[in-house]
């Protein structure tokens, strides 16, 4: 102890420089905060008090993100790198959050329980913290903390409004599931910690490390810790808790559960791969051959098993499984340095799955149930919501003018360019198996107009008609995102 | 904005147009899709007329006409290099005869969805979408934009078929688009490999610009697709023949050739009338567009070595789509497979190589465009009045509807070549020059010249059985009193429609330059790209 009295005065100086490079997560904090004192307290008095603390959070928040570009550094002793990567994540991030939180506030507008609402959004602002933590640690102890606290707020989430048998069940399968592989994940690191003796996964000591442990037991380590990311991505075979939670999870938390905790661990996991990665030893051999038998077997197993969905937040969760795949492949490309194609599908895959939940939502709320045999014949009464949820399915599957497209070729790009550059025929496979899901995710999305168009209605009962709610027009301007930055990629890619 | 600009956004301007008017309003929705068709029309004519037939195009950009560029979409990629997207438009000898083609079938589609009520706001607003992406794909030279306006043409047809179709019209819609969005999709992987080997000369940065990629010069050596120092394979096939082989499939399936080709029957039989139309009168024609302007002219080397396997399932499809055809008793499934058959014929042209049996196979898709659009308009007409087409179910149907059988035979003795008529020509001179491939060196056997003339023999048996069986002898109808009483003769709408359609297989068949000379030069520009690697 008395070792380290010299150093306390340099280290309490280097915390307190850091500070300024935490503004958005100290606003956040103070967010979370204030949420806490409006849900008791204000709510009483102006029922959307904690709503109201939440959003502005996000925009200052969000503001503040948009300052720090200027300055770009790392802070805490190396634990978090602000970087432009970073910066342009925590804007989808927060992004998403905020239409999660409009959404809550639609769905929870009228609904009878006597739960506060207002402790959601504190919740929802928790997890915030913890996703942008991940956005910018390579740090193994920032990382597992960042994943623990989107974790706990996820469970929380879900089963907060749980009301049903179903609901209760899906909320205790992912608590104890996300546990479980939390648990894993932690006694990877250690056993990480043990071989290298250094927590930061982009330091050279830690490779150093891991290539010097025996190759059975750096092995062993590299797949317990990818399960605790496995887990928060639900890629293949980590995966199995997503259909009932989105199934069971009130629709809004849904979108959010796919979305933002998505966006962060996809880049805690790319920030991994590309040091991992990039490597000529064996290691960053096992691991290119595990996310490629990864990102294969997600794409595949999620579009084959959406075709069999009746429920479409079931089947919203099996193409988001397939998603991640995708997402998979993108990181692949940002190893390669393409991290514009990975921004621009991240991007883009947050407004798809918005719109896609804020549709659900919303005709949930008129039918009563979220079955796609519900839609039958729902063409004709909402032509405009139709059309524009089948937009968002054309743009899921990947086809011109849609900005899921530009994505895919995006990611399909960088995917070729590695592969002309290292001749692996991994990338082949890669590709022809990301085309061939896209063709078999055809099938499903199209369920949606096939259902509302094509199928003529078979019970009389007109639900009230959808007014020009906050949901219903955030989900057109996402609509109308994905058709411009379809026709004019330059508009959103120059920002990367 | 140059005419071919108008030529595509003008049913956009239509479709804009329909959705704004209110549905109260809803007859004078076919008339602003009536108008918008005839203008389109009467601007393909005119580019025609003043076209000049010189000027071969094909790789040269000073060899395309009415050319438009703007810069769409650039962007720095850093390690992938700059992105760079033009709009870019133009024609030449082989997109301004489809150009033509397509706007006259969209006109004789809009004449035949007169009579259309079901939802008609939603029917003429997809029907301008379609129009629109066809249009588009004949004049785009940019692959991206050409890839674009290819799946935009899907999402209408999914609709349209599967909304205004038959029975097992979801199956029918679902079944197509799967097809070729499997075609597409794989071609979009060949577009991201041509991407990356393909440089602008000007500005050295990567381009999906379809004139560069038909430029040995311009590829990167030891890239995925390049000419010299290329070791790449996949599944060991070598790269370039991949791409051609891949591309050659996507379009193939539009084509559609046998084994890809049992979309087709499903999605005719299905589709409403006007959809049957444009399907067999524009969309296989984009096939046979397909393969000529990019898998030949981007890949002319693993063209003229595919060859000899290309022919052989050009000749397959007339056979088997002849003898199919001699099975069917749905008259519309018959026409189905009569198409087939009679696209064979183009593919068959097109792989032989020579200087005849391009151009045959150009004129075949036009002949075919016209005489099949006629054929299943023909179809419609039966199936308006009585909802039936099951040839058993007719017989002498010339003695209460004798305008109608005078129209079927003409169309029948059209389509299966009598001399005189355009089909003639077409299916003529891809035989002579597929008979001629052997004494040019292309590697296309005469046995192939052969077994390609039977399927016109065959034709002429399909189509005149089919004529004995329902049109002659003694009258007498499944549906008995009710149904000779539903079946009055054509009406003048209906007749306005046909009449243009058979005149111009006559007068293509009486002056068959009128649609060769525009395209002569561009069908020796493209034997020259090929003729080096013969």
């Amino acid at each position: 102890m008395n070792e380290a009295v010299p150093y306390i005065s340099n280290y309490i100086d280097s915390i307190i420089q850091a500070v300024p490079y935490f503004k958005t997560e100290i606003i956040l904090a103070i967010g979370f905060l204030c949420s806490i004192f409006g849900s008791l307290f204000l709510d009483k008095i102006w029922k959307n008090s904690s709503f109201a603390i939440s959003i502005i959070s996000y925009a200052l928040a969000a503001y503040c993100n948009y300052q720090q570009y200027d300055a770009l550094g790392t802070a805490f002793f190396n634990m978090l790198h602000i970087d432009r990567f970073g910066l342009h994540a925590k804007f989808m991030l927060l992004l998403a959050l905020i239409v999660s939180s409009i959404l809550i506030q639609q769905h929870f507008q009228h609904s009878t329980s006597n739960k506060r609402k207002g402790d959601i959004y504190t919740i929802l602002l928790g997890s915030s913290i913890g996703m942008s933590i991940l956005c910018m640690t390579s740090h193994w102890l920032m990382a597992f903390i960042g994943i623990e606290m989107v974790s706990i707020s996820s469970y929380i989430l879900v089963g907060y409004f749980a009301e049903t048998k179903k609901q209760t069940e899906a909320a205790m399968k992912y608590a104890l599931f996300g546990s479980a592989c939390a648990a894993i994940m932690l006694y990877g690191l250690s056993l990480i910690y043990g071989f290298t003796g250094v927590l930061d996964f982009a330091d050279q000591k830690h490779m150093q490390g891991l290539i010097d442990a025996p190759k059975v037991m750096s092995g062993i380590a590299l797949l317990f810790v990818l399960t605790g990311i496995g887990f928060k991505l639900s890629f293949v075979p980590f995966h199995l808790w997503s259909p009932d939670v989105y199934e069971g999870a009130p629709t809004p938390v849904a979108a959010f559960l796919s979305t933002a905790p998505k966006i962060a661990a996809i880049i805690l996991f790319s920030r991994l791969i590309q040091a991992w990665g990039n490597t000529l030893f064996y290691f960053s051999e096992i691991l290119l051959i595990f996310i490629v038998l990864v990102a294969i077997v997600s794409m595949l197993a999620g579009n084959l098993i959406a075709l069999r969905q009746q429920n479409v937040k079931r089947m919203m969760a099996y193409s988001s499984i397939g998603h991640t795949g995708f997402l998979l492949m993108a990181a692949l490309g940002y190893m390669a340095g393409h991290q514009e194609a990975l921004l621009f599908y991240l991007a883009i895959y947050t407004f798809m799955n918005l719109a896609a939940f804020a549709f659900i939502d919303l005709l949930e709320k008129q039918q009563g149930n979220s079955n796609l045999s519900s839609y039958s014949g729902l063409g004709k009464q909402l032509p405009i919501l139709f059309t524009l949820f089948s937009f968002v399915g054309i743009s899921l599957v990947g086809i011109p003018p849609s900005a899921g497209f530009v994505g895919k070729l995006f990611v399909f790009s960088a995917i070729f360019e590695r592969y002309q550059e290292m001749g692996d025929m991994a990338y082949i496979w890669l590709l022809i198996i990301g085309a061939l899901t896209s063709v078999i995710s055809l099938f499903y999305y199209f369920k949606i107009p096939l259902y509302a168009f094509l199928k003529s209605k078979t019970n009389e009962s007109v639900g009230q008609p959808i007014g020009w709610t906050p949901s219903y027009i955030v989900a057109i301007l996402l609509s109308i995102l994905l058709l411009l930055f379809g026709l004019f990629p330059s508009l959103l890619m120059q920002l990367f | 904005m140059g005419l071919l600009s108008l030529l595509i956004f003008l049913p956009l301007l239509a479709l804009a147009g329909i959705l704004l008017i209110p549905s109260r309003y809803q007859q004078s929705y076919k008339y602003v899709a009536l108008v918008i068709t005839l203008v389109q029309l009467g601007l393909s004519g005119y580019l025609y007329t003043q076209f000049n037939p010189n000027l071969a195009g094909i790789n040269q950009l000073s060899g395309y006409q009415f050319v438009e560029v703007l810069p769409w979409i650039r962007l720095d990629l850093g390690a992938i290099g700059k992105l760079e997207i033009d709009y870019f438009l133009g024609v030449d000898g082989f997109s301004l005869p489809l150009l033509l083609l397509s706007a006259f079938v969209m006109l004789m589609a809009v004449g035949a969805s007169w009579n259309i009520s079901k939802s008609r706001k939603g029917y003429f607003a997809l029907l301008m979408l379609l129009n629109t992406a066809v249009m588009g794909i004949f004049c785009a030279l940019d692959f991206f934009l050409f890839y674009v306006f290819y799946e935009v043409m899907l999402l209408p047809l999914y609709f349209l078929i599967g909304i205004w179709g038959g029975e097992r019209r979801e199956y029918a819609a679902i079944k197509f688009f799967l097809y070729t969005l499997f075609g597409s999709v794989f071609m979009l992987l060949i577009i991201v490999g041509l991407y990356f080997s393909v440089l602008n000369p000007h500005t050295g940065a990567h381009t999906f610009n379809m004139l560069y990629m038909m430029n040995p010069d311009n590829y990167i050596d030891g890239s995925f697709f390049g000419y010299i120092n290329n070791s790449f394979d996949v599944f060991g096939i070598p790269a370039r023949m991949i791409g051609f082989i891949v591309l050659f499939i996507a379009f193939a399936i539009k084509i559609p050739i046998v084994p890809l080709h049992t979309w087709l029957p499903d999605a005719h039989v299905e589709a409403p009338t006007p959809v049957s139309i444009i399907l067999a009168g524009i969309l296989l024609k984009i096939g046979g567009y397909g393969i000529i302007r990019i898998c030949i002219a981007i890949f002319p080397d693993a063209a003229a070595e595919a060859n000899w396997w290309l022919a052989l399932i050009g000749v397959i499809s007339i056979l088997y789509g002849a003898f199919n055809a001699l099975a069917q008793t749905d008259l519309k499934r018959l026409i189905a497979y009569s198409s087939v058959s009679h696209m064979g014929f183009v593919l068959l042209g097109i792989s032989a190589l020579t200087a005849e049996s391009l151009s045959g196979a150009m004129f075949q898709m036009l002949s075919h465009g016209f005489l099949s659009a006629a054929l299943f308009f023909l179809v419609g007409v039966l199936y308006d009045r009585v909802h039936d087409r099951y040839i058993y179910n007719f017989r002498g149907i010339a003695g209460i509807m004798p305008k109608y059988t005078a129209y079927v035979a003409i169309a029948f003795f059209a389509s299966l070549g009598l001399p005189g008529f355009s089909a003639f020509i077409g299916e003529a001179f891809v035989i002579i020059g597929t008979f001629n491939a052997e004494s040019v060196g292309t590697g296309i056997p005469r046995w192939m010249a052969i077994f390609g003339s039977l399927g016109i023999l065959l034709s002429a048996a399909y189509f005149l059985w089919t004529l004995q069986r329902m049109f002659f002898g003694e009258t007498r109808l499944k549906g008995g009193e009710t149904w000779a009483v539903a079946m009055n003769d054509l009406t003048v709408r209906e007749q306005l429609i046909l009449f243009p359609a058979l005149a111009l297989a006559l007068l293509l068949g009486i002056m068959p330059s009128l649609a060769f000379e525009p395209m002569n030069n561009a069908v020796l520009g493209l034997l020259k790209l090929v003729e080096n690697y013969l």
